[in-house]
């Protein structure tokens, strides 16, 4: 009955099988290589080999220009933007503290909010469907309104704060203004705009989990706790992976919300990566100096990937 | 201690369950105002005249609402043309997308050959890249294509994108290799598995990708500005915006354009949402 | 699912079909600008210039205002046949003359005898290592505006030609009525770094380049102390409501405002689709006790010839006339200030259709003393975020005016020192 037991026998099978025969391998793999050719060329050559050159230029010296004003220049870029680094005071400390103290908060908030939706709504709940579309609205909509609107519910004498009053909190600024709530603000509003992106991947994976398995443990004796922990999660475990891969990289890339919410503001209390890489590459035109930072973040990222890769080899149930 | 609280549970069934399915409704009621709350004031915003909406208190039902202001939006920009360019580039990226995106997945997540895992994390990998960074390169190399100021541009640039393969990957992944194996057995091609078998499967992940995708391209700002000039071809996110700085602060206006863009994304989404729900058939053989 | 599929095609083929563009016949010239749609003084622009030379047909490309540099610098990168690009704040020109995207301008000077006298030194700000690379078409300078109507009501006499910052803000405190919702204030700040403290700069010799930042103390001081007595609205509740200064002002909110002249422009235009009913006027900024009278500052706009240029010819008849006084009159009938301000194009702009009649407002026109809000310089990109990031600490009151300055000055240094 547990579900890991069942996959080792499953994932075991054609591995062997594979092992022993060579030439399918050889086959197979020209196969594979055909599914993948349609999606893989188009990918190859509108997105990677951008992607190449702007790896590349992270060692080079390019201010704009024609391709000949490019110049060799080492790890310089990177030892200007180390150059004195610490987390209060250099711009890539602290977009750098900023990106991640913002990922650490929102990825398990969203996970949290997004399969606690799914959850509920995948049972036989009145309304289920209305409930699905309102809470998937705060996605679609443009995100100008919605950072417009959002900076008016936080203003000082706004609804927020009103109810909050309520409760004996008292906050006499607006959020966005505020070294104090201005990140706080930032974390609210993205947790919001994905909790219902989010719960749709949980729904579409919730469909794979067989119904079979919650009847057998009720009959075991399992409470809802239980069963959660022991059938659901595991079995999520492929969805959850791509989650919060998906999100943490979306939380590192974070740009819109904070352009509009803050401006990075007040001050630099929410810069973040993103925008400091805008800043230079588009207000100083040093784009060798942008890639660099940029390459930072995909060498995090990156990393980030590949634990939760191993730990998707090791852990997810299929 | 957890098996005293389960039988305390089995003996008090009823009570305890309408009272948690009172708390269950309360909790999504909760989070439904949440949801809805802004666009409860857009829609009240978009109904005002300009100086009302930053008003305290809020007037959530405007006395004299002004349908007028949805009227006012059609005539100060060509929004028609927009929607249609936008409504060609989101069809046809969502089309191209599930089709090229269900088939490498299926060799991502189906089968084994040499350098998959590294192909694999190649794709992951560019997504962390910002677009800020390789966007001028990209745009140099779609200019001499000659897809400036087209709306082709668009189209490949997010026909082929890593998080489509990676979706549709993870769906797989949640498809019993059994089946896959059996089909193997009985001699089926592997083009016939993907399609016989492993497409049916995954119309949950399908109306997935067309949601996210369909939202996605709908709703992108910087492709659009960057490699459309000419008027006839802008989409509507660049009309929004171009409606905000225009009208910088006509609030009502902004909210009521903000509501009009959001409706065929909100459609699409109804119209989707049923194949969510809709069991498939993994769940008999699985258990 | 295949029924969806399908009808995603056919839909998607419908629609593309619908979408082919055709070309004219005429010499197609396109100049690159933002907020093209607007009408004002492009459209004044484009009709003026069709009407002088028939055989042209001006084409706009639409740049969002927000984004302007970003996009017009990607296009010219990508090698875009664009023949005129037009400049908004002068870094943009600086930089594209670096990266060689730009044409200069002299050749076409010399052919022509082009006469770059009437631009007061202007067209200094586009030269790059003494060549010429843009002609100022444009010239804005900030001024005050104030709400006629509220000033009559109020019994008050309406603001000078010469005062300095306290008689003005004596003057925002005895305007400022009324409460809560109703409530009118004296003054009015937006947002900008520019419209707070940038008159630190119109001594003519101080700039925000400097690296030293305490001439902005006093200026600080000046529009915290009004927002204390609440006879401006505040900083953050601005910012949080991403509200617009216009909008202040068309709903008589404020019974005076500091803003740069192309308000004038969208002030008589918006009076004139009914926007608003009240008489308004200008007159020259306030001055420090150390300034002279009417100094301000503002920024010029221009347009420069794009290196890939279709037709450079076609680019420098238009770039040329549009400096020239033929087109500064165009313009000076809409209300927008020219870069060549002769005797006769002021007259134009007097005479414009809902200018104010006063002579205050005429005499306000030609400024005393002109600086510009930013120099031209290696770091002034990097400084403006600076100076700009700390700025809202101050305004916000997350440090006091000392700390802002204090950071503003260590953060700049390190910039400088590079």
């Amino acid at each position: 009955m547990n579900p890991k037991e069942d996959n080792a026998v499953s994932t075991a099978t054609p591995q062997a099988m594979i092992k022993k025969k060579g030439s399918l391998q050889r086959r197979n793999t020209l196969i594979a290589y055909s599914f993948l050719a349609p999606n893989f060329l188009g990918f190859l050559i509108f997105t990677m080999l951008p992607v190449l050159f702007s790896i590349v230029l992270s060692f080079l010296n390019w201010n704009g220009g024609t391709i000949d004003r490019i110049s060799w220049a080492g790890l310089d870029n990177f030892k200007l933007i180390f150059k004195d680094f610490n987390f209060t005071r250099s711009d890539m400390g602290i977009t750098l503290k900023n990106t991640v103290l913002f990922t650490l908060a929102t990825v398990p908030l969203t996970i949290a909010c997004s399969l606690g939706l799914a959850m509920i709504l995948n049972k036989a709940v009145k309304g289920a469907k209305f409930f699905r579309t309102a809470f998937f609205f705060p996605y679609v909509a443009s995100v100008v309104a919605i950072c417009v609107c959002w900076n008016f519910l936080l203003m000082k004498f706004g609804p927020v704060n009103q109810a909050l009053s309520y409760f004996g909190i008292n906050i006499s600024k607006s959020w966005t203004q505020s070294r104090d709530h201005a990140m706080l603000a930032i974390i609210i509003v993205s947790v919001w705009r994905h909790a219902g992106y989010y719960m749709v991947m949980y729904l579409a994976g919730l469909q794979g989990v067989p119904g079979e398995l919650y009847e057998a443990a009720t009959v075991d004796g399992a409470n809802a706790w239980q069963k959660f922990w022991r059938i659901t999660f595991p079995l999520l475990s492929s969805t959850t992976f791509f989650v919060s891969i998906m999100l943490t990289i979306s939380c590192f890339k974070i740009y819109d919300v904070v352009a509009i919410m803050t401006e990075g503001g007040p001050g630099r209390t929410t810069k973040m990566l993103v925008s400091y890489i805008y800043d230079l590459s588009f207000q100083q035109i040093k784009y060798g100096v942008a890639s660099a930072v940029a390459m930072v973040l995909f060498v995090i990222v990156l990393l980030i990937t590949v634990v939760q890769f191993r730990a998707e080899k090791k852990w997810v149930n299929y | 201690m957890t098996s005293l609280t389960a039988r305390k549970t089995d003996i008090r069934r009823s009570p305890l369950q309408t009272a948690l399915k009172v708390l269950l409704y309360l909790f999504l009621l909760a989070f439904m105002v949440l949801a809805l709350l802004p666009f409860v004031w857009m829609l009240s915003s978009s109904l005002k005249l300009d100086k009302d909406v930053f008003r305290y208190p809020i007037q959530w039902i405007p006395a004299q609402p002004l349908w007028d202001n949805y009227a006012v939006i059609w005539q100060r920009v060509p929004l028609m043309t927009y929607f249609k360019n936008t409504a060609i580039i989101s069809l046809v990226v969502t089309f191209m997308q599930i089709l090229t995106s269900s088939f490498a997945a299926y060799a991502f997540a189906k089968m084994t050959f040499k350098g998959r895992d590294l192909l694999f994390l190649a794709y992951i990998g560019t997504i962390a890249v910002p677009w800020q960074v390789y966007m001028l390169p990209q745009f140099i190399m779609m200019r001499q294509f000659g897809l400036y100021d087209t709306l082709w541009a668009l189209i490949v640039l997010q026909s082929f994108s890593a998080f489509g393969v990676f979706l549709m990957r993870q769906f797989y992944m949640g498809i019993p290799n059994e089946l896959s194996e059996a089909a193997r057995i009985d001699g089926m091609s592997e083009y016939g598995i993907w399609f016989k078998i492993i497409l049916p499967l995954s119309k949950p992940a399908i109306a997935t990708l067309t949601i996210f995708t369909f939202v996605n391209t709908w709703n992108d700002y910087m492709g659009p500005l960057i490699y459309l000039t000419s008027d006839h071809m802008k989409t509507i996110q660049i009309g929004l915006r171009r409606f905000i700085q225009q009208y910088s602060s006509d609030y009502h206006l902004i909210m009521a354009a903000s509501l009009c863009s959001l409706l065929p994304v909100a459609i699409v989404f109804l119209f989707l949402q049923k194949y969510f729900i809709e069991g498939i058939a993994t769940t008999g053989i699985k258990g | 699912m295949k029924k969806l599929l399908s009808l995603f095609l056919v839909l998607a083929l419908l629609l593309s079909l619908s979408a082919v563009s055709f070309a004219g016949e005429k010499k197609v010239l396109r100049v690159a600008s933002w907020d093209t749609l607007t009408g004002g003084y492009l459209a004044a622009t484009e009709t003026a210039f069709e009407e002088a030379f028939p055989d042209v047909d001006l084409q706009y490309v639409d740049i969002a205002s927000q984004d302007y540099f970003q996009k017009a610098t990607t296009i010219l990168a990508g090698g875009d046949n664009v023949d005129v690009i037009d400049i908004k704040e002068l870094s943009d020109v600086h930089n594209w003359v670096e990266q060689g995207y730009v044409e200069s301008l002299d050749p076409y000077v010399e052919k022509d005898q082009y006469n770059l006298g009437n631009y007061l030194g202007l067209e200094n700000n586009y030269r790059a290592d003494g060549a010429l690379y843009g002609l100022p078409y444009r010239s804005d300078f900030w001024v005050l505006f104030y709400n006629k109507t509220l000033f009559d009501a109020a019994g008050v006499d309406y603001p000078t030609n010469d005062m300095t910052w306290e008689e003005y803000a004596a003057l925002a405190e005895k305007m400022t009525q009324g409460d809560g919702i109703d409530k009118i204030y004296g003054s009015h700040y937006h947002t900008w770094l520019s419209a707070a403290v940038c008159w630190a700069v119109t001594d003519g010799k101080y700039t925000l380049a400097d690296g030293h930042y305490e001439p902005l103390k006093y200026y600080y001081d000046l529009v915290l102390g009004l927002e204390d007595k609440g006879v401006v609205q505040e900083y953050s509740e601005l910012r949080a409501a991403n509200l617009h200064y216009s909008g202040v002002f068309y709903q008589g909110k404020t019974a005076m405002m500091p803003m740069g002249y192309w308000f004038a422009a969208t002030l008589i235009d918006e009076k004139a689709k009914g926007t608003f009913d009240f008489d308004w006027s200008f007159v020259s900024v306030p001055h420090h006790p150390d300034i002279a009278a009417g100094s301000s500052f503002g920024s010029i706009t221009g347009s420069a010839m794009n290196k890939n240029a279709n037709d450079k010819d076609l680019a420098w008849q238009f770039i040329s006339w549009r400096a020239s006084e033929a087109g500064a009159l165009a313009i000076a009938k809409v209300g927008t200030r020219p870069g060549y301000v002769s005797e006769s194009v002021a007259q134009t702009m007097a005479a414009a259709e809902g200018f104010p009649k006063d002579d205050n407002a005429k005499a306000a026109l030609v400024p005393t003393a002109m600086s510009l809000e930013w120099p031209i310089g290696e770091h002034v990109n990097a400084i403006k975020t600076i100076v700009n990031e700390e700025h809202t600490l101050i305004m916000t009151r997350e440090v006091s005016v000392e700390e802002g300055i204090e950071a503003m000055n260590a953060r700049v240094a390190e910039v400088i020192g590079q």
